[in-house]
């Protein structure tokens, strides 16, 4: 069966359909990648067995040879699972745009540039080969450069540009490396490559790990590399913020695990962590900084924006405890939970824009009873972002926090990091509460009563993502289990 | 295969090209379309030209030696005689012109207005510099090359002066005067190499410089000739013509310019350095062609960034290019040489897109890069193959582009000037960042003006059959690296 290559390629069939089917209704279109997303998303789910029996699944077929590159698709467990809630995620978006959209213009070529955007964003994860992967991780970049410039809020194309030159730059670093691990190994698939790095000299490898974190770095948007965040997730349009900020950034830290530390670290056989001490070190300060930002934003938006830069910081650190069992456990599931959260919360923020028209937290308050569901939707989001359990986030962070103690107990230099890391957790949760008591419950200084919940679409994706969210939080297990049943990085 | 077989294409565009003249005088008075005749012109001699080269490389491909050497005596006075040089690489070079000369040329035709008495010229011109590039290409001695290669850049001259406006004739003059300074640099070193080695024949001058005790005058006898090519390729610092030169040119001509006899003079100091002088033990000039490199793409890029007009800005393109193309030639490996080969075909592409694109933007008056305001609403389909030329160029994948620059930078890191990789990285984000630039004023931008624009559909032709092949390589570049899967550096 070529069920990857088939999950993959939907969305290529998709752009000239729903370009088509555009032209006429925007909405049958978005409606058509919606379902064509989900059935990829079925395909996926059936894969679940294999993996859970085998630790992976691979697909392989011909593609340029002459460069030492086949067109392998591969799930295991973490990517699966990243997998899986890219095409929810995606799927929520599309239905979500339909009514979020329904104002502009050229909505054809946003559906087509959607569709576009979802080969590379499934692309990324499910694939071994690294120059797949770069085709994959670019994919990701273009589509949403012309989503954030075309239809995003104020200036937007500057802000798509400084996204643009900051990622791109970032990932030429990436491809730098990629090069590099071709000239090493004279292959460009990961598990391949890895054994043969390991003959290789560490003085250079130490390079290639260098070149690989610090361009993966600038899409996972850890400080100081994070600059463009902000102003991209602030002005894009909530279904592309959404996405940005669950899945894309999200590659990244997926890619710091899987090709930065699962291949060249590892390949490495170092003796000391210092290495990974310094990640920790960059994951505690994106965390404070992320959250102490959060704290003093009032755009609604921004908010968020800086709190994705604090939850890369919590995945960070958690990657950081590399190659204990459970804290990568943990930061992968936090960047399975971060998604659906955030993108959650990114589509609740747009709903409130949308229907008040405000983006400053100041001049909002007492939406609650004004729109009741996105309220519902809104605090589910806020809350598991915040770590309260019984939301998703919570049982990622926790996981998080036993790996790192675990880590403590091995090696005493963990300690410092892990109690900074606690700290900064109550900085999470009180931005989160500041924004939820600010938007929806204080009361309001100016009386509209104009405001009401909005339509039927964006109601029925953020409540979909906010079960989602519920049953992530209460019921994890699927995905630990997942993420367990991968044997080696 | 005999000198005959080799010299078939050459002498197909001359002849087609000696006979458009005439042929076009005469159809004027008939009632046949100008423009449409010259389209089926163009093709007959493209397809001719391209089924003898077709023989010529099933012939070569058919057997087992890694070159072909023809001498025009076959006598004992072979090593003195002209002599041809069919290898892969040059085999791939002229693929390379002619399915980029027969889109760039189709251009021209539907570009000038070829009712023009003047616009006849101009066609022959087309054909015989690719004549003459292909000659250039397929020559096996220093001679012979020096001598087609002028030829081409004679040719170029006419191509660049054909406006007779102020600004183009200045160009062509600059451009001239250029080339005559580089032939006298380059005539200069041959008579040195001859009165040396006897012959001016690859292997005979490679052998020499091997087998000689003393290779110093030898060597300086090359520093005259890699300075005369230097200046015609347009490496820093020698580039100040180019962008004269392409700036003034009509906006076919730079296109046809830019994709072959830019390619082509690429090849010839490909050939001069990587076969002649490969073997570092002699003398290493991977350093200084290292410095040259980064000094070039910076440059180029630089002085992109602060430009206004449009069309000087993708001649400054044209500049960088060349210094990514040094990169490739400094690393010395098969994979570097692949690289670079594939490079020449994609940016021969790229820059004949962009300025082909160009040239629809200012048949409607539109130069500067506040002109570009608002153009992807008005002129979705033209503005839309300039933002897959800018993204090809910065190395976005998708794009053949990305791949001749992976390949480019992959074969850098295997060399001993491995920092260049990274000017290599940095300049490819400064190419992106002005290139991005440009599509910001076409979409970000309101229009200037109610203008109502319409889109020239025979021009999107040539222009989508572009955009096609760049993204087909981009997705499956083997069809291309297959051909070169035999290269070897001897």
């Amino acid at each position: 069966m070529q069920t990857l290559l088939i999950a993959l390629m939907l969305p290529a069939l998709a752009i000239p359909i729903v370009y088509g089917v555009g032209k006429k209704s925007a909405k049958i279109g978005a409606i058509i990648l919606a379902i064509l997303s989900l059935v990829s998303l079925s395909l996926i789910l059936t894969l679940i067995p294999t993996v859970l029996n085998e630790g992976q699944y691979i697909e392989s077929y011909y593609w340029i040879p002459t460069l030492g590159s086949a067109f392998t698709l591969f799930v295991d467990g973490i990517s699966l699972s990243l997998a899986i809630v890219t095409l929810i995620l995606v799927a929520a978006c599309t239905i979500y745009s339909i009514n979020y959209m329904d104002e502009k213009k050229s909505l054809p070529e946003y559906y087509a540039l959607m569709s576009l955007l979802t080969i590379g964003l499934v692309g990324v994860f499910i694939t071994s080969n690294l120059l797949l992967f770069y085709f994959c991780w670019e994919l990701m970049l273009v589509p949403t450069y012309f989503i954030i410039g075309g239809w995003g809020y104020k200036d937007s194309f500057k802000t798509a540009f400084k996204f643009f030159i900051f990622t791109h730059a970032g990932a030429i670093f990436v491809l730098l490396g990629i090069g590099a691990i071709y000239m090493l190994t004279g292959t460009l698939d990961i598990f391949q490559a890895q054994a043969i790095l390991a003959t290789k000299d560490p003085a250079i490898l130490i390079w290639v790990l260098i070149s690989f974190v610090a361009g993966f770095a600038v899409k996972m948007a850890i400080v100081p590399l994070h600059m463009w965040l902000p102003d991209a997730h602030g002005e894009a349009p909530a279904p592309m913020s959404a996405l940005l900020s669950g899945v894309i950034i999200g590659a990244g830290g997926y890619a710091v695990l899987r090709i930065a530390l699962g291949t060249v670290y590892t390949a490495m056989m170092p003796t000391g962590n210092e290495f990974l001490l310094v990640l920790s070190f960059f994951g505690v300060l994106s965390a404070f900084y992320g959250s102490l930002l959060a704290l003093a934003e009032t755009d609604i938006k921004r908010i968020i924006a800086y709190s994705s830069i604090s939850h890369m910081g919590y995945v960070l650190f958690a990657l950081s405890l590399f190659p204990f069992t459970e804290g990568i456990t943990g930061g992968v599931l936090h960047l399975v939970n971060h998604a659906a959260s955030k993108g959650l919360l990114f589509l609740t923020a747009g709903a409130v824009m949308h229907q008040t028209g405000v983006r400053n937290i100041k001049e909002m308050g007492g939406l609650a009873s004004k729109m009741p569901l996105t309220a519902i939707a809104s605090a589910i989001a806020a809350f598991s972002i915040g770590g309260i359990p019984p939301f998703a986030c919570f049982i990622s962070e926790f996981h998080i926090f036993v790996g790192a103690v675990t880590s403590a107990g091995a090696d005493p230099s963990y300690y410092l990091p892990t109690v900074l890391m606690l700290i900064a957790t109550v900085f999470s949760l009180a931005y989160v509460l500041r924004y939820f008591w600010k938007v929806f419950l204080e009361a309001p200084k100016t009386q509209r009563d104009d405001i009401k919940d909005p339509h039927i679409y964006m109601i029925v994706a953020m409540i979909a993502l906010a079960a989602l969210v519920v049953i992530l939080g209460i019921y994890p297990g699927i995905f630990i289990d997942l993420i367990h049943a991968v044997t080696s990085i | 295969m005999n000198i005959i077989d080799i010299l078939l294409p050459t002498v197909v565009f001359t002849i087609c090209s000696l006979l458009t003249v005439p042929i076009l005088r005469l159809i004027r008075r008939t009632k046949i379309d100008p423009q449409k005749f010259m389209v089926i012109w163009i093709l007959i001699t493209f397809s001719v030209a391209g089924l003898a080269l077709f023989r010529i490389a099933m012939e070569y491909f058919g057997q087992s030696q890694s070159f072909i050497q023809i001498y025009s005596i076959d006598t004992i006075l072979a090593p003195l005689s002209t002599s041809f040089l069919v290898d892969t690489v040059s085999v791939y070079m002229v693929i390379a012109y002619i399915v980029v000369g027969t889109i760039t040329c189709l251009y021209s035709v539907f570009h000038l207005s070829s009712k023009e008495s003047l616009s006849e010229r101009y066609y022959a011109l087309l054909l015989m510099v690719t004549g003459t590039v292909i000659a250039a290409t397929f020559s096996g001695d220093l001679l012979t090359l020096f001598i087609f290669w002028e030829a081409t850049a004679a040719g170029a001259c006419f191509l660049l002066a054909y406006k007779k406006s102020r600004e183009s004739l200045e160009a062509a003059l600059k451009y001239l005067i250029m080339v005559i300074i580089a032939s006298g640099f380059t005539i200069f070193g041959l008579s040195l190499i001859y009165g040396l080695t006897g012959s001016l024949n690859f292997w005979t001058v490679k052998e020499a410089l091997l087998t000689t005790g003393n290779p110093q005058l030898l060597l300086v006898a090359f520093a005259f000739i890699i300075a005369g090519y230097a200046i015609e390729t347009a490496i820093v610092p020698f580039h100040m013509w180019m962008p004269d030169a392409y700036t003034a040119a009509p906006d076919s001509a730079s296109a046809f310019l830019s994709a072959i006899v830019d390619q082509g003079s690429y090849y010839v100091l490909l050939r001069v350095l990587l076969f002649i002088l490969s073997p570092t033990a002699v003398v290493d000039w991977r350093f200084t062609v290292a410095i040259l490199s980064a000094l070039t793409m910076t440059v180029g890029n630089l002085f992109a960034l602060a430009q206004q007009n449009i069309k000087r800005m993708v001649s400054y393109v044209c500049i960088a290019d060349i210094g990514y193309n040094l990169i490739a030639i400094t690393s010395i490996t098969s994979i570097g040489l692949t690289g670079n080969l594939f490079f020449f075909f994609v940016a021969a592409m790229e820059t004949a897109l962009a300025f082909m694109v160009i040239g629809v933007f200012k048949k409607m008056g539109l130069e500067t890069l506040e002109d570009m305001s608002g153009l992807g609403r008005k002129m979705p389909l033209t503005s839309f193959a300039f933002v897959c030329a800018a993204l090809s160029f910065s190395g976005v994948p998708l794009f053949a582009g990305f791949i001749a620059k992976y390949m480019v930078f992959t074969s850098v890191l295997q060399s001993s000037v491995a920092w260049l990789a990274i000017i290599g990285v940095l300049n490819s984000v400064l190419q992106s960042a002005y290139l991005l630039r440009v599509i910001h004023y076409f979409y970000a931008k309101t229009p200037n003006n109610d203008q109502n624009l319409k889109e020239p559909k025979k021009l999107l032709v040539p222009i989508y059959s572009l955009v096609f092949i760049i993204i087909i390589l981009g997705l499956y570049p083997d069809l291309v690296l297959n051909l070169l899967s035999s290269i070897s550096l001897f």
